[in-house]
């Protein structure tokens, strides 16, 4: 069936595919904060960046917080959020969120005043904080995939590339931001990881439409509402060509220049957010039964 | 225990929507709101042309992922297989939503309170008493009237069809009359490729 004989029955009281319209914007900007910070934090503590560091504690200390707020039907419950890590991803990952940004802020602090308290930069209290909050990132980097592809609602999030594609996002996204915060001297090799991650994402994006086409009837519904539809040319233009294409051609070419880097900074990053927007306005519900003889899942 | 259920009886529904209303009425849910719906189908073309009626309401399904991914325990199983939703313990975060394949979930917005059931703005004393029950900004779904089934009474929804097409009962009762209809009558559930087990089944 082509996606124009498909019945999209909104909040009519028409049997039909319906749209996911419960997680909106706010909730995309909430992800984007999340994975875009920690990834920064995340690649700044490997390559010993300060500045990156609390870019990307700042980010995912106000930004995700906010978003999240505002998409809360009851704000002033939110804490309750974490008492159910035992079978939430939304638990996990917010108690993920709130170790991160504790331990993070703890070892940047001890990086930058340390010294004058007797904590030297290599001491094992600022070990275990390394260690912890980088650990505490990964987790904030993944579990929004996860909370996405835990069920089976939603065939298009229905996916183990859910979470991956949250992760090289996360990963390439911090690697931009560090091109662009370290000076070139500091910067040597992340240029090769970069167009890695970026052929990865190309690849995950390939595996997302391959699986969604040859899975579940909402999944290749989706899939065709990304390839058939208006959505196509955001796909296209920015998640493909501006935010991989674009920045792989820049890192290749002119690997150690700075202002090239903060374009290619920007393109990967309109990428992502319109990937992140579209991967919201995609999910469609299924219909729950269908009484007409000529219907076919697909 | 009890292991309440529903059969809808596709043969026997008209789509006359008095399960609507009386599930608004029973529950006072507001502008916007609804715990049931009856969807309705067309196919085939004229002089072939059919239109079917199918209703539709949350399954309290048996491996709930509702229940599964809500945060703060706000969903929950009663004993009966009654799925619920804490009114004061939920955050309106909206997981149970977008986890639900049926969407049979509502964010109880504070917009929904303020049109009136007439839509001018005006509450009447009825409204007004019944949204007490309500937090906006939580999210809400069919407990399928368990202030009723707690009095040994049937879903206001099951009372007011008035052509018998929504059958509520104990389906570990094999004597019940639900029971006896799924295995009479070949009833499937919604979705079942999605592992929810759901206890409300279709016959027709
Ligand atoms: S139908 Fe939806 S809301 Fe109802 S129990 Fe199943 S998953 Fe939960
Ligand atoms: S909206 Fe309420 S019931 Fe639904 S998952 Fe969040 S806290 Fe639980």
């Amino acid at each position: 069936m082509a996606i124009e004989d498909k019945v999209f029955s909104g909040d009519t009281l028409r049997s039909g595919y319906r749209f996911q319209r419960h997680w909106d914007n706010s909730m995309a900007y909430a992800f984007i904060f999340a994975e875009l910070g920690a990834g920064i934090y995340f690649i700044s503590l490997l390559m010993n960046s300060l500045t990156g560091m609390i870019v990307g504690l700042v980010l995912v200390s106000t930004g995700k917080p906010y978003f999240h707020l505002a998409h809360m039907g009851v704000p002033s419950r939110s804490w309750r959020a974490m008492l159910r890590p035992d079978r939430s991803w939304i638990s996990r990952g917010l108690l993920g969120l709130g170790a991160m940004i504790g331990t993070g802020f703890l070892y940047v602090i001890g990086l930058a005043f340390g010294e004058q308290f007797g904590i030297a930069a290599d001491s094992g209290l600022l070990g275990l904080l390394k260690v912890a909050s980088a650990t505490f990132a990964l987790v904030v980097m993944c579990y929004q995939g996860f909370a996405m592809s835990h069920s089976t609602a939603i065939g298009i999030w229905n996916s183990a590339i859910i979470p991956m594609a949250s992760l090289l996002y996360s990963l390439s996204l911090g690697v931009a931001g560090a091109l662009v915060l370290l000076p070139a001297a500091q910067t040597g090799g992340l240029a090769d990881t970069q167009l890695l991650l970026l052929l990865g994402l190309a690849v995950m994006h390939v595996m997302l439409l391959h699986g969604g086409w040859h899975g579940s009837p909402g999944a290749r519904t989706s899939v065709e509402l990304l390839l058939q539809t208006s959505y196509s040319k955001w796909f296209w233009g920015m998640v493909i060509a501006t935010g991989i294409i674009v920045p792989a051609l820049i890192t290749w070419a002119a690997p150690g220049n700075a202002l090239l880097a903060i374009i290619s900074g920007l393109a990967m990053l309109s990428g992502f957010c319109t990937w992140r927007i579209l991967i919201f306005k995609i999910g469609v519900y299924e219909p729950i039964l269908s009484m007409n003889p000529f219907h076919s899942a697909h | 225990m009890a292991r309440m259920g529903m059969v809808f009886d596709l043969k026997a529904c008209i789509g006359c929507n008095a399960c609507v209303i009386a599930c608004k009425q029973e529950n006072s849910l507001p502008d916007g709101v609804f715990f049931t719906k009856t969807l309705s189908e067309e196919y085939g073309v004229f002089p072939m042309a059919n239109r079917v009626f199918i209703p539709t309401i949350c399954n309290h399904c048996e491996d709930a992922p509702c229940e599964k991914v809500c945060p703060t325990g706000a969903t929950y199983t009663r004993d009966d297989g009654i799925v619920m939703v804490d009114d004061d313990k939920c955050i309106g975060c909206s997981s149970c939503s977008v986890a639900c394949p049926y969407d049979q979930r509502t964010q109880m917005d504070a917009d929904n309170f303020l049109k009136g059931l007439f839509g001018k703005g005006d509450i009447t004393p009825f409204e007004e008493d019944g949204y007490g029950r309500y937090t906006p900004g939580t999210v809400t779904k069919c407990d399928f009237c368990s202030q009723r089934v707690d009095v040994g009474l049937d879903p206001a929804c099951v009372v007011t069809c008035p052509t018998n097409a929504r059958i509520f009962g104990d389906l570990d009762d094999e004597q019940s009359a639900p029971s006896k209809m799924i295995r009479e009558r070949h009833g499937r559930p919604p979705l079942p490729e999605k592992n929810t087990k759901p206890k409300v089944f279709y016959v027709n």
